[in-house]
């Protein structure tokens, strides 16, 4: 079963293509690392499958649902970790999980919440105000947030940012290695990926250059398993 | 709904806790009125005929103080994307957030009207006006709303909102001047000013929850 699949995805910003005719496809429950240098489309490829920034041209789905179709219930599958922590500064965490909670329709959010902040280790300080706490809280927060709901696929961007070894460790527990979860993130850490990553896609300007491991398949990859028993035949 | 209503329940609760665009906005009505209390001859001269000109520059300089702040914070601590990746329709997102503003602003109109009636000695809290002030300000708050959407992610968007808002505001500021008038019982012509006013806060509220979310598509 595929959890994400895009097909052709372009995203041009003033005419400069940002994204390339991406294609690939990850599986259920895969976690999938996605790696490249900076500008290579990571942030875009991740924004256009979180339905925050429309593709200009290919398609994707999540699950079963394609991209324009059942918006609400394919946002109701993502989790998104994204560059900022996406947190009201000026409310507290256990507020701000709440109210995440409500705009999901999560029917038990109040235990949801206690559920999750203890599990990221914040649940002491859920009545102090969120610019108080340090930046390494604020992104366990924040994972915390995109957990609310219970998604089945995590789209994740750089989540290793501000955390300390503690933080690290939690993160791998509850969302990269968390069992069931397809998690797709672009990191730069590239000596962590061995420790939780099933498989790589690699971006190149905006195009996906290689697709290694297990968990992804790309138009590349396809390409080459398609001919490699066709050169097996010539060659004998 | 649910989610206006959490909307709603959050910026009220931002608002309370982050109280600087609303202070600023009640500071410059009161400063404003105050100012036009030591302009007036009190006294002597009749200054009815001038309330509904008082009020409703202040209330619309306030206003746009109050409403450039509404998806900017949001933008500025990356809150807006969180709000655009829930399973809620973009128009629930718009509503709770003019139902937020539209409380605020009214808290600051009912302020400033208290004090109006204390400097000018003119009873301005009457049903008739309340009325008038109220429908106004809906109208008004849903349209900068929308528009402070535009403005957010620009850096200049304290000068953008009241230069795109103040053309297109230019009906409901007649009406609601109008029907100010009308309602302090001064001779305003034949024109149904209340009903204009309505009119216009109608096709901003439906025309504004119609055009939010284009207005915040990537």
């Amino acid at each position: 079963m595929t959890a994400i699949e895009a097909r052709s995805l372009t995203k041009q910003f003033s005419g400069v293509p940002v994204l390339d005719r991406v294609t690939f496809a990850v599986e259920d429950g895969a976690k999938i690392a996605l790696i490249g240098a900076n500008g290579a489309g990571k942030s875009t490829l991740l924004s256009v499958l979180s339905t925050l920034a429309l593709a200009s041209s290919g398609t994707f789905q999540v699950g079963d649902i394609e991209a324009d179709g059942d918006t609400a219930a394919l946002r109701r599958k993502i989790g998104v970790l994204a560059h900022s922590p996406m947190l009201y500064e000026e409310l507290t965490p256990l507020e701000n999980l709440r109210f995440f909670a409500k705009l999901y329709g999560v029917t038990d959010g109040a235990e949801r919440a206690q559920v999750l902040l203890e599990r990221v280790g914040l649940w002491r300080r859920r009545d102090e105000a969120t610019h108080v706490l340090s930046r390494g809280m604020h992104q366990r927060l924040a994972i915390a947030r995109a957990l609310i709901h219970r998604p089945s696929v995590l789209l994740l961007d750089e989540p290793e940012t501000g955390l300390d070894q503690d933080g690290l460790a939690l993160l791998d527990e509850e969302v990269l290695r968390a069992p069931g979860m397809t998690v797709l993130a672009a990191t730069h850490m590239l000596d962590r990926i061995e420790a939780w990553a099933d498989g790589r896609i690699t971006l190149v300007r905006g195009r996906v250059a290689t697709a290694e491991g297990t968990g992804v398949r790309t138009a590349v990859l396809e390409a080459v398993q398609a001919a490699a028993p066709a050169a097996q035949a010539v060659t004998s | 709904m649910s989610s206006s209503w959490a909307v709603l329940e959050k910026d009220l609760r931002l608002l309370w806790r982050h109280r600087t665009g609303w202070l600023s906005a009640l500071t410059f009505a009161t400063i404003s009125v105050l100012t036009y209390s030591f302009a007036f001859d009190l006294v002597t001269a009749e200054v009815k005929p001038l309330l509904p000109g008082v009020l409703w520059v202040t209330f619309l300089f306030a206003g746009t103080i109050a409403c450039s702040r509404s998806f900017a914070d949001e933008v500025e601590q990356g809150t807006f994307d969180a709000l655009l990746l829930a399973p809620v329709p973009r128009t629930a997102l718009y509503v709770g957030k003019v139902l937020a503003n539209c409380v605020a602003l009214l808290a600051v109109e009912v302020a400033v009207m208290l004090l109006a009636t204390i400097l000018f000695n003119v009873p301005l809290l009457t049903p008739a006006l309340v009325l008038s002030v109220a429908v106004g300000t809906v109208g008004y708050v849903s349209l900068t709303t929308l528009l402070s959407t535009l403005g957010a992610h620009v850096r200049a968007r304290e000068v953008l909102l009241p230069v795109l808002s103040l053309p297109l505001l230019v009906p409901l500021l007649i009406a609601g001047v109008r029907s100010t008038s009308a309602a302090l019982d001064m001779p305003n012509g034949d024109a149904p000013w209340t009903l204009l006013l309505v009119v216009f806060a109608i096709w901003s509220i439906l025309g504004s929850a119609l055009l939010f979310p284009l207005a915040v598509e990537r």
